[in-house]
């Protein structure tokens, strides 16, 4: 007994040391935090257990598929390759949040502690699997995202953005767990890898009440990654956050809700019947319903932040047409476009998060002649719209025509024509960026002082892997492809 | 008594958990329907696993959602009086400020 739970323990290495970074933030929190130099420490702190977190897990990526801790959770290449772009996106949402304004000075410890955990929540769901952990790993990472949604305490527009997530969060998460009663209670399981059997055994009339069941389900996963017509909090609560947390929310529950999304779909929906018939066109409609909804109410936006939402949820929606294929070049599209979208959210905000700390705002007049002052700056700006667009030479085409070339594989003509042709309504709005910063007059002369060196160079690592991505991409491809989903 | 009351009183506690939801405006009367709807599928696994499916992943299941809503009520409740206490109502219709502007 005692061995079987070392043996598990030494494949959980990633999650435990998630977890000790983050009890050791809180005591280094609560130890050191009236220093002055409390909140490098910390930082660096929390920066050092992510990058050992990141070595264990590209060790993990090489073992075979294994069910650990009696198939409560399971650790397959995919979920550690769904790990790394989760812990990537938190070591950059933190060096966002280190050098932001956007949050006080003494509660920057505060979002490093509830960061933590919510990486450790995104990682119970990215290998989740029974209906338990899926649940767990879910209130995991919704409870701590309230609290980080209200983080500038004595911000109305703060506090209004944890109360809307609260409430839609709780809400979504009850009706899943409707859905999943009635689920346990056909199936007689809660664990993923029993449900085949007692699948093929089941007579008609309960699958009639299988299939609502899984909507209900897909309410709680849905809301996650903020897909129509569950999208309605995401661009209140990205626009009311502070703008490191805004970040971390485009990254961290998206990839994660994705993950999960992909696993149940991948085991449930597997055999081709009436059920994956009815799965599958569900998905499509929610798919075309999110990629158009989102890139049309992202045109008259005049807020970047509220911009930015909406495209994140256009992107949750090309992520929803891999999962739909059912296949693992599906699987491996949804690897390439999440590490390629960290990379292109992570600019995006990056940018944006300096800008805003001088100008104190977030409307496209941030970004008014910044050419002519900051050259570098807009040329980076300037990469990363071109990609979130799909404009050829970049990551962010090749993951799109990745998406497509797997739909288009399996015969789902009209959903690539319709994604296509949202990729060319969605230039409008980033070209919207561009336009600002290369045609519009300054309004303002002063220097902006979060363009450091330092961050400078930060921004040209993100744009690096964009543009060297949309190059050579077999590399990272590969690495995709092997990323295989264990279904037993 | 076999399973279809248990069913009919977790489906009743849900929709009134869905109608106190939409129609009660008091931020603290919406979590408290929050409540009712987990409450309901709490009932639920515990409804199946006793008459249903001979294992006790229903109890186990109906425990953690009974830690988890506790959690997620203090947390729901913490954020509530930070915005009272900025915005002075815990009224749902004062919650206006982020919106889509056109």
């Amino acid at each position: 007994m005692t061995t079987t739970l070392i043996a598990n323990l030494s494949r959980y290495v990633p999650e435990l040391i998630a977890v000790v970074t983050m009890i050791g933030a809180l005591f280094l929190e609560a130890a050191v935090g009236k220093f002055d130099k409390a909140k490098d420490y910390i930082f660096s702190a929390a920066g050092i257990g992510l990058i050992l977190c990141l070595i264990s897990l590209s060790k993990n990526m090489s073992l075979s598929a294994t069910p650990i801790f009696t198939g409560a959770v399971i650790i397959d290449p995919f979920s550690t390759m769904v790990k790394i772009i989760m812990v990537l996106g938190v070591l950059g949402s933190l060096y966002v949040a280190f050098v932001s304004k956007d949050i006080a000075e003494n509660h920057k410890s505060e979002f490093v502690i509830l960061a933590m955990g919510v990486l450790v929540g995104g990682m119970l769901l990215a290998s989740a699997n029974n209906f338990l952990t899926v649940y767990l790993g879910i209130e995991t990472l919704s409870i701590l995202s309230y609290v980080l949604a209200a983080l500038k305490r004595n911000d109305g527009k703060s506090t209004e953005a944890g109360i809307k997530y609260a409430l839609y969060g709780g809400i979504t998460s009850g009706v899943m767990l409707f859905g999943m009663a009635h689920l346990y209670g056909i199936l007689g399981t809660i664990h993923f890898s029993e449900v085949l059997e007692s699948l093929s055994t089941l007579d008609q009339t309960k699958m009639l009440i299988l299939l609502p069941s899984f909507v209900l389900v897909f309410v709680g996963l849905g809301y996650k990654i903020a897909c129509v017509p569950f999208h309605m909090w995401s661009p209140d609560v990205y626009e009311g956050s502070p703008i490191p947390v805004t970040t971390f929310f485009a990254i961290v529950p998206k990839i994660a809700g994705i993950a999960v999304i992909v696993r149940i779909t991948h085991i449930f929906f597997d055999k081709s019947g009436v059920l994956q018939d009815s799965w599958v066109g569900f998905l499509q409609v929610v798919a075309i319903l999110t990629i158009t909804l989102g890139n049309i109410l992202a045109i008259g936006q005049k807020s970047v932040k509220r911009m930015l939402a909406y495209s994140s949820i256009s992107h949750a929606g090309f992520m929803l047409i891999g999962v739909l294929v059912i296949d693992q070049i599906g699987i491996s599209a949804i690897c390439f476009y999440g590490v390629i979208y960290l990379f292109m959210t992570l600019g995006a905000f990056g940018i944006t998060s300096f800008l805003g700390d001088q100008f104190n705002s977030d409307r496209f007049g941030i970004f008014d002649g910044l050419i002519k002052s900051h050259p570098f700056m807009s040329i980076a700006m300037i990469i990363i719209m071109f990609s979130l667009g799909g404009i050829p030479p970049f990551g962010g085409f090749i993951a799109k025509y990745n998406i497509l070339s797997a739909s288009l594989h399996k015969g789902f003509y009209t959903l690539a024509i319709i994604a296509a042709l949202n990729s060319v309504i969605s230039l409008y709005y980033y070209l919207r960026i561009v336009q600002s910063m290369v045609f519009k007059d300054a309004t303002y002369e002063e220097n902006i002082k979060g363009f450091t060196f330092i961050n400078q160079l930060v921004m040209l690592g993100i744009c690096f892997p964009i543009l060297f991505l949309g190059f050579f991409w077999e590399k990272i491809m590969i690495t995709a492809t092997n990323a295989h989903l264990l279904v037993k | 008594m076999g399973l279809a009351p248990y069913l009919i009183i977790s489906m009743i506690l849900f929709i009134l958990g869905i109608v106190v939801m939409m129609a009660r405006k008091n931020i603290i009367a919406i979590l408290l329907g929050i409540e009712l709807i987990l409450n309901a599928s709490a009932l639920n696994f515990v409804a199946y696993s006793r008459f249903l499916t001979n294992n006790i992943d229903g109890h186990i299941f109906s425990l953690f959602i009974i830690v988890v809503a506790a959690a997620e009520a203090a947390v729901g409740l913490a954020i509530v009086i930070r915005f009272f206490q900025v915005r002075k109502s815990i009224h749902i219709d004062e919650a206006v400020w982020l919106n889509d502007e056109v």
